[in-house]
């Protein structure tokens, strides 16, 4: 159904706003309430992006479309500090899940409004429009909503113009969740781990790393309470790939600092090793439940008591990760790591040079290291490949803004293509050995132990799959075409 | 898949519309989407939601599928809630039934499924409407005065029922003062399944014609508008 929002005069409190509108609507009000609402989205703001608000008033869950206010689903449930897509409603969860993937809802404001429901009447004082007007104590303007009625459609074009025209309200064009988080203080599109630099080409590399860290340490920073405070697992995931991307830059760049830069790279491969334990951890717990239903149904169960060493585990390495993290030395290396990076003196060599000389460099070996790699290279090589690959991607998107969007973007893809292919393979291995390593664990369990059989055999096969199509996809990446772009642009 | 239930009996005046707009609404106040389809050419349930009784094009059109139900559709008062009203030539309806060879009631109301529930509200008498009806219906709510003659409702009802539908009466517009209602209630509980929950005679529903509202809407807290929830709990339970 259709839906209009105008904003309020300013201090317009209900009884006042009521007043106005009567004097040009026939309308009967039903009866005020005043509560709490609360939004939800996730840390990085994916329901933001999706068009969609979430919000909690009352004792029910709604599911709003951003743009026109429309309700989308709704759903009694109690207002929780955290939500999962498992906790949702049915109702909410068809439509959030895929949006959510493995992110948690948190609140993100807090709102007491009030609000008022109002009918407009036709000359049978039947409603033909509804209408609700909200006011709320934050301080930000209150707001008259009217959904149009089934069959009454024309009736809300008279209601539009009486708001517009006659009581000259201007129509809402800012959603009430984003003026809510942005009066709380907040960034209504979430926070985002994306690096997303602008560089300029002729600054000094070592000018152009220090934002490049900058950055990176900035995203350590936003997703350390999340990760301590175990909100959901994208916290950590985010948080080691700054700490990798960090390690990469730092390899990469290594001859604009010629001292005291292996102490920090110990340090970064420390933060990143003792994290490395919870994010496997995290990793097979995503999967287990596709791990499940993948298994022949009545096998399903059978693969239960292995959730369950991984979750005691799972505690474990919490205890463990935290504990480092929280650590004098952990909090020590990043503030001297920062002090670090933003005291260097301006190298002689501008950034597009080092970064084409780096990009250039590391995509020939690539093309070395995978032309040598036959049907009868072992494991190993494909994995090295994949190491050196990481680095080139990282390269690209630290620089990325150097470069024309028309040359990097089908670069970075054609890469994406390649890597996603050795990560296939290299997953199904990791996988296999992985479950051959939690056997002894589930031991007194002989048919979780003949479920985890029955996977690893599958991994096994998808390995062989993958190992497959390498041949394919190298020959795209390092096609005569590819090599000329690379030489041209960044050679 | 709509469940779709209908307020039905042979007689008139014993509460059809009272019980099928109450618990329409009582649907709706409990978060389910929810159609009330007025089949009586009176259109005494389209008067009480204040809507007009007028169908683009006739009820002909409408069950021969010339018109689009969805756009016959009006939203009423109660949010979740709506009507697919009467007109009045729906006391022709049986010559638009007749000679069909599908129900084309049931083809009215199948498309209609993003509706939880739909209640159909029913004239009385036995016809080719009634006879679509309950093989479109999944479940009959059958009100019933419990007075000598009403009994024989139940009776004359299983007789001609060509379906599975479920057939669940209740008692209606009972008065517990008067013996005989008490005896007859005690008796026809005995020999037929019939629920529990007794919609009391009472002013009130009366008092609907009036209002034009549901009595569960302008009088939540009576005695009647209570048993209306109290039988609205006893039905979802037996569906």
């Amino acid at each position: 159904m259709e839906v209009v929002t105008h904003v309020l005069p300013e201090g317009a409190d209900l009884p006042s706003a009521k007043a106005s509108l009567a004097e040009h609507l026939d309308v009967r009000a039903d009866r005020a309430t005043s509560g709490t609402t609360t939004f939800y989205d996730t840390f990085d703001g994916r329901l933001h992006a999706a068009g969609l608000t979430l919000r909690h008033s009352g004792t029910e869950l709604v599911l709003l479309d951003r743009e026109t206010g429309a309700t989308l689903a709704s759903a009694a449930a109690p207002a929780a500090k955290r939500l999962f897509d498992r906790d949702l409603p049915e109702a909410l969860r068809a439509r959030l899940a895929p949006e959510m993937e493995m992110r948690a809802l948190l609140p993100v404001a807090k709102v007491r409004t009030h609000r008022l429901p109002l009918a407009v009447l036709n000359g049978d004082a039947k409603t033909v429009v509804r209408l609700e007007l909200t006011t709320a104590d934050n301080g930000t303007r209150g707001r008259v909503t009217a959904t149009a009625v089934r069959g009454y459609e024309a009736e809300i074009e008279r209601v539009r113009a009486t708001l517009a025209e006659t009581l000259a309200l201007p129509e809402a064009t800012v959603p009430l969740v984003d003026e809510a988080i942005a009066a709380a203080g907040g960034d209504p599109a979430g926070t985002s781990s994306k690096l997303a630099l602008t560089l300029d080409p002729d600054e000094p590399a070592s000018l152009a790393a220090a934002t490049v860290f900058g950055r990176l340490l900035e995203v350590i920073d936003l997703n350390l309470p999340g990760t301590l405070d175990d909100v959901d697992s994208e916290f950590l995931h985010d948080l080691r790939v700054a700490i990798r991307r960090t390690r990469s830059l730092q390899r990469q760049f290594k001859g604009v600092y010629p001292e005291r830069l292996q102490h920090f790279r110990d340090e970064f491969k420390r933060l990143q090793a003792v994290t490395g334990d919870l994010r496997d951890l995290d990793v097979y717990l995503l999967d287990f439940p596709e791990l499940r239903d993948s298994l022949p149904e009545k096998m399903r169960a059978d693969l239960d008591p292995l959730r369950d060493v991984l979750e005691q585990r799972r505690v474990k390495a919490l205890t463990a990760t935290r504990r480092a993290l929280r650590a004098q030395r952990t909090g020590d290396a990043l503030a001297e790591w920062n002090e670090f990076v933003t005291s260097r003196r301006p190298s002689d060599r501008t950034v597009s040079d080092l970064a084409s000389h780096r990009i250039t460099r590391v995509y020939r070996k690539m093309v070395k290291m995978g032309r040598a790699i036959d049907d009868d290279s072992p494991a190993y090589d494909l994995h090295e490949l994949r190491k050196v690959g990481k680095e080139l991607r990282y390269l690209l998107e630290f620089f990325a803004s150097l470069y024309p969007p028309e040359i990097v973007k089908p670069f970075v893809k054609t890469l994406k293509g390649l890597q996603d292919q050795l990560g296939r393979f290299q997953d199904r291995e990791v996988q296999a050995n992985a479950l051959r390593d939690l056997a002894p664990a589930v031991k007194g369990h002989p048919f979780t132990l003949m479920a985890m059989g029955v996977l690893i055999e599958r991994f096994m096969q998808e390995e062989i799959a993958a190992r497959a199509e390498f041949a394919d996809r190298f020959a795209v990446f390092a096609s005569k075409a590819q090599r000329d772009v690379v030489k041209e642009h960044f050679g | 898949m709509s469940q779709v239930l209908a307020t039905y009996n042979i007689k008139g005046g014993v509460g059809k519309t009272s019980a099928a707009v109450n618990l329409a609404t009582l649907a709706a106040h409990g978060g389910d989407q929810t159609l009330l389809w007025d089949l009586d050419p009176q259109g005494a349930s389209t008067y009480l939601f204040r809507v007009k009784p007028k169908i683009k094009g006739g009820g002909a059109k409408l069950v021969r599928g010339k018109t689009d139900a969805d756009g016959q559709i009006k939203g009423t008062d109660t949010e979740g809630l709506d009507l697919l009203p009467a007109d009045f030539s729906y006391r022709h309806m049986d010559l638009a039934l007749d000679g069909a060879k599908t129900n084309r009631l049931d083809r009215v109301i199948k498309p209609l499924s993003e509706y939880r529930y739909v209640f159909l509200d029913c004239p009385p008498s036995i016809s080719l409407v009634s006879e679509n009806v309950f093989e479109a219906a999944d479940a009959l709510l059958v009100p019933i005065i419990p007075a000598t003659l009403s009994s024989r409702t139940l009776d004359q009802l299983h007789e001609v029922l060509n379906s599975d539908a479920k057939v669940l009466g209740f008692f209606s517009m009972a008065d517990r003062r008067k013996k005989l209602h008490r005896e007859l209630m005690e008796e026809l509980g005995r020999e037929h399944d019939v629920l529990e929950t007794v919609i009391p005679n009472s002013a009130d529903v009366e008092r609907m014609g009036a209002e034009r509202a549901a009595l569960v809407d302008f009088a939540p807290r009576s005695r009647a508008a209570r048993a209306y929830a109290d039988l609205w709990t006893e039905i979802r339970e037996r569906l």
